[in-house]
């Protein structure tokens, strides 16, 4: 079976051009001051209950026949395959007594479905991802099973990475500090955190880190996954419970499941039926033995990145104080891109940070480094050096991604470069809005607050997403597609994460295509009722319409639903 | 048509029946069947439920009830298997209890072990280095060329002005951060080259990258496994893999740590009660150990493995983390040192590249329908950003000097092997101490012997184990063994005379005791690395022996 190590994929050379185009292709010039929105904080006030714009019967109904029609040419090319051709699937079936890898049933899915569009998945890419990202072509083989790459690559517009600040640069303070640090440190630590792992560089990082979130002390990673995979099971056991949101990330439920304390999921964002599981929890206590729990935490998401929503946090906080719980707050996309100084949810919302008992969040996505940190107060964080795993077992942060935190996050306070924080923060403000007042008026469906720079769109059928993504890559544009089991099985969807190196000129032309294709693909199905209409018909707009009045109008709370 | 709605003859007219029901009963059922007759095929289903009711008015009547029993089913909820009806409890009473609910504190602090915190060195500069600027607990403590034998640099090759340059060139051209995770445009050119880089090194099909060594297992084996599939681990794995065992779902089996009779013993077992129960398809079967042991040193032996293995149809993962780099002629691990072909022997390796490579993150090597599965079945590959790309690069960069010059790996070997031969041969210090790590092994482990632990702690690996996993199931919130605590106490004492009197900087074993669920000894560990000199070496072995000697003789 050929694969990807047999295919070597190039190394592409930096491109010869100039200093000045280089630095406009990773962080475009703001083209107009009119061009920012100023967020601002929520002075408290919880959200909403959300509106969820569904789509009429007949897009469900041909969502669900295009599974059903992909699920039985899978099962008559399996049947086939494993009569006739038993040479090319021997990865499931028995070999020499050993169990194939994985089941025939287990992979049905991967093997059938998936790899008929694993072209739009894993594209490689080379260069800073910042507003273009570099993509490398390849020819697809044998229905994805290899791919060859002839060397050339495109420049497409990026709407893809979680570079939410653009400080995924190679120019700039960032890339002066990261290259300072490499002399000074080198590339590697030498150990675990515990043994020998921690210079005066993790020291300061952590304190700013800590300073930025506003908690006492904070504790950095390598890794953001692993941070939360390896966080629980510190100061959980099997007589604690876990109230968890439904839509949490897995690194959360693989460290609660590692942990062995006892879950709880409620409904994604619905506040009453967590405080009914709360209650009924403290009532009822340990399933088998009915004594009180230990302890109970609630673990949320700032936000979600699959949705675009937010944890309604006043009112989390309000029943965490009711009934005596802990909030743990993972705030992996909102750091940085949230709130009117970039401090994510609480910022946001206007609550003291108090009021979170531990805050998580990841370095890798706004601030353009790698890794994870957890804040809390100090007594809570010594108790966490000394108990968690991976400061002992595992690898520290390396010298150069703690410089670029560093020197990010000071960028963003206005420590270094004054202003030039803020106006990264208001320009992922405004092309967040706009993105996403625009979309709606063109009649899509897209989930989420108005704020949230991840903006999901709904494509629904499966066979879209690889239409969508070839079209969008035709034109340029570096999207991401996710279906089940990411999402609910008919609620596929093309994720944008909006950019500050993006320029509003960027968004126009990719709302141009995106219109496009949308026609093309029958993507325009919204009804209106979670905006983007202003006379309660489904809206439809001009794109010339839209692109007009939209820049303006989308200043405005009034025109959205939040 | 209307005028020929009639009352029905089978109705008693004893019973009077109001005409309004019965003409709008009429008038339903004319409508129902003059539109149901407008269904294509509808009189199909009317000829057919009148022939079947003329044949057996019975069988219409049955077929009546069973479509409204399954209305009814249909409607109903359904109650869960097993639960209980609790007792009913007023709104008051529930905010009664709610009332008196009293948590734990969310993290419950204890003195009893908080030293350590003032004992974690901060270094100004690079931990890699072997001359270090350390201070302690807050800055009280300051070591000035401290000399350092700490570091997992091994064969210090990251440190080389030719990788530094490298890595300075691509934080010029990608950046710090890769931005999304591998599925999602974060693997770049360079990932994809280091994959193919390290499987080539090694010899294997393909590889699989990871954000961070200590994930790797963890996410690794449950990828692969579920309910009813057989692990059959080494009784000294490390935590990261005893995390993974943890979550695989599996059926875990311990053999005595690398003894092979044991292991064939239990293989044997195991093979003949899955005789007895003919299950309808064989479950996945792994062993589970490491290339160098993370707490001892010690080294697997693969032959043997290799040879049962095959006998009994598992498959062979193993933990290279602190023997790539390290063993073989070139570096190239466990199955160089044994002269075996690793792509025929073991099936999952897994490595990092935060040890004797010197960069960051962790590998996995295999064939290519494993790799490929782990690209869409392995947690930590999935739902992570993928490594900086200067990280990478640097591996590559490193792995390509490993293979065009292997000076470095018999530098640290001749180096490993002086260090070994001092302790080992050295009398007065074993009346103390027991080496427990190999020769080749760059780490030297060693711990007090188990008559100085009886003396001096009156504890035992076996009791300290018992307590620890006795509060471990009892779910203890602070969690404490005092003779553990001691004994790493002592340790740490001799770690601080060769720092203060030698100014040397050695380590504990940095162990959290509550995390592990296999019997652990508290030890130190001794790193040399390939750009240290013999002199240097032995001077320090005098400056720790004496430090032993002196802490171990008195009562």
């Amino acid at each position: 079976m050929i694969s990807i190590s047999s295919t070597r994929v190039p190394l592409i050379p930096p491109e010869d051009i100039p200093l000045e185009d280089k630095k406009e292709n990773e962080f475009g010039q703001l083209t107009s001051e009119e061009y920012l929105y100023q967020s601002k904080s929520r002075d408290g006030k919880a959200l909403q209950d959300p509106i969820l714009d569904a789509p009429a019967y007949h897009v469900s109904l041909i969502t669900y026949l295009n599974y059903l029609i992909l699920i039985i040419l899978g099962h008559i090319h399996d049947f086939l395959g494993l009569t006739f051709q038993k040479e090319k699937h021997k990865d499931i079936m028995e070999q020499d007594g050993l169990a194939p890898w994985f089941s025939t049933f287990e992979s049905f899915y991967v093997r059938r479905l998936k790899q008929r569009i694993d072209d739009c998945f894993s594209r490689p890419t080379t260069g800073v991802p910042g507003r273009f990202i570099r993509c490398l072509d390849r020819v697809s083989h044998n229905l994805n099973d290899y791919f060859t790459y002839p060397g050339t690559t495109s420049m497409c517009l990026n709407l893809s990475s979680y570079n939410y600040l653009g400080f995924a640069q190679s120019e700039g303070q960032c890339t002066t500090a990261a290259l300072e640090a490499t002399d000074k440190y080198g590339v590697y630590s030498g150990g675990p955190r515990t043994r020998i792992g921690t210079t005066d560089l993790h020291v300061m990082t952590e304190k700013y880190v800590a300073q930025f979130v506003g908690k006492e002390d904070a504790i950095l990673f390598s890794m953001g996954y692993g941070t939360n995979a390896n966080f629980f099971n510190s100061f959980l056991d099997s007589k604690c419970l876990v109230i968890s949101d439904s839509l949490n990330h897995t690194s959360i439920r693989t460290g609660v499941r590692l942990s062995g304390a006892a879950v709880k999921t409620f409904k994604h964002n619905d506040m009453r039926a967590l405080e009914k599981l709360i209650r009924e929890q403290i009532v009822q206590g340990q399933s088998k033995t009915h004594r009180p729990w230990k302890k109970i935490i609630i673990c949320v998401e700032g936000l979600y990145s699959m949705e675009g929503t937010m944890a309604n946090l006043p009112k989390l906080v309000e029943l965490k104080k009711k009934y005596k719980c802990y909030l743990f707050v993972d705030e992996a996309h909102s750091i940085g891109a949230m709130g009117p100084s970039g401090r994510g949810v609480c910022d946001f919302f206007g609550i003291p940070c108090s009021d979170i008992d531990i805050m998580m969040g990841t370095l890798t996505k706004s601030f353009g480094a790698a890794g994870g940190y957890i804040a809390a107060d100090k007594w809570i964080i010594d108790r966490f050096r000394l108990d968690l795993t991976t400061p002992h077992y595992g690898e520290p942060t390396p010298a150069p991604v703690l410089a670029q935190i560093a020197s990010s996050l000071k960028t963003i306070t206005g420590d270094i470069n004054p202003g030039e924080g803020q106006e990264r923060l208001q320009r992922i403000a405004f092309n967040a809005r706009y993105l996403r007042l625009a979309l709606q008026r063109l009649g899509f469906i897209v989930y989420g607050i108005a704020d949230s720079p991840v903006i999901p769109m709904l494509l629904y059928a499966p066979s879209k997403m690889p239409a969508f993504s070839r079209m969008m890559l035709q034109r340029k544009i570096a999207v991401v597609v996710v279906a089940y089991p990411a999402t609910p099985l008919i609620e596929s969807r093309v994720r944008f994460c909006v950019s500050a190196a993006l320029t509003k000129e960027d968004i126009d032309y990719l709302l141009q295509h995106i219109n496009e294709v949308g026609d093309k693909l029958f993507l325009k199905v919204s009804s209106g009722k979670a905006g983007g209409s202003l006379d309660g018909k489904p809206p439809r707009w001009n794109i010339d319409e839209v692109i007009k009045r939209t820049p303006t109008d989308c200043k405005d709370d009034s025109f959205f639903r939040i | 048509m209307i005028d020929s709605v009639n009352v029905p003859e089978v109705l008693p007219s004893s019973i009077p029946v109001p005409s309004a029901v019965i003409s709008s009963a009429s008038y339903l059922w004319f409508y129902f069947i003059t539109f149901f007759k407008l269904i294509p095929g509808a009189h199909y289903v009317i000829d057919y439920v009148e022939k079947s009711h003329q044949d057996d008015p019975y069988r219409t009547f049955v077929e009546v009830l069973l479509i409204l029993y399954s209305i009814v089913y249909f409607l109903s909820k359904p109650k869960k298997k097993g639960a209980v009806d609790q007792p009913k409890l007023s709104e008051k009473e529930i905010d009664n209890l709610i009332e008196e609910w009293e948590p734990e504190p969310i993290v419950v602090p204890d003195e009893r072990n908080e030293w350590r915190l003032a004992k974690i060195p901060v270094i100004e500069g690079s931990g890699a280095d072997n001359v270090i600027n350390i201070t302690r607990d807050n800055g009280k403590e300051a070591y000035a060329s401290a000399f350092n034998l700490c570091s997992f640099n091994f064969l210090q090759l990251s440190k080389h002005p030719r990788v530094v340059e490298i890595a300075k060139e691509i934080i010029k051209n990608y950046g710090v951060g890769s931005c999304g995770p591998a599925g999602f445009y974060g693997n770049e050119d360079v990932h994809y080259n280091l994959e193919y880089d390290l499987a080539s090194f090694f010899g294997t099909e393909n590889s699989v990258l990871y954000g961070q060594d200590f994930c790797v297992s963890s996410s690794v084996i449950p990828a692969f496994t579920k309910r009813g599939d057989v692990i059959v681990a080494d009784d000294k794995i490390s935590v990261s893999s005893q995390n993974a065992l943890q979550l695989s779902r599996s059926t875990v089996y311990y053999y005595k740590h690398n003894d092979m009779a044991s292991l064939e013993n239990l293989l044997h077992e195991l093979d003949e009660a899955e005789k007895k129960e003919k299950l309808p398809a064989i479950p996945r079967k792994f062993i589970v150990t490491e290339g160098i042991f993370h707490r001892t040193g010690e080294i697997a032996p693969l032959p043997e493995l290799v040879q049962l293995k095959r006998k009994y149809k598992y498959r062979l993962f193993i933990d290279e983390t602190f023997s790539i780099g390290v063993l073989g002629a070139t570096g190239r691990g466990l199955t160089e040192y044994y002269n075996i072909n690793r792509a025929t022997s073991i099936d999952i390796t897994v490595g990092s590249l935060a040890t004797a490579i010197g960069s960051s993150g962790g590998f996995v090597l295999g064939d290519n329908v494993m790799v490929r599965h782990q690209r869409i079945g392995s947690n930590a590959y999935c739902f992570s950003a993928s490594l900086p790309p200067y990280a990478v690069r640097t591996a590559s960069t490193v792995l390509q000097m490993m293979d065009e010059d292997n000076s470095s790996v018999t530098k640290l070997r001749y180096l490993s092997n002086k260090l070994h031969e001092w302790f080992q041969t050295d009398t007065e210090l074993l009346r103390y101490i027991e080496v427990t790590s190999h020769r080749d092994s760059s780490v030297l482990h060693f711990q007090l012997t188990d008559a100085q632990r009886q003396q001096k702690f009156g504890s035992s690996i076996e009791s300290v184990f018992q307590e620890s996993q006795y509060q471990q199931q009892h779910c203890i919130s602070d969690h404490f063994v005092e003779s553990w605590e001691k004994e790493e106490i002592f340790l740490q004492a001799i770690v601080d005379t060769v720092l203060i009197d030698g100014n040397i900087l050695i380590s504990r074993d940095t162990i959290v005791l509550k995390q592990e669920t296999l019997p652990v000894t508290p030890n130190i560990s001794i790193c040399c690395n390939s750009s240290m000199e013999e002199s240097q070496l032995l001077d320090a072995y005098n400056v720790i022996r004496i430090a032993i000697i002196k802490h171990c003789s008195e009562a």
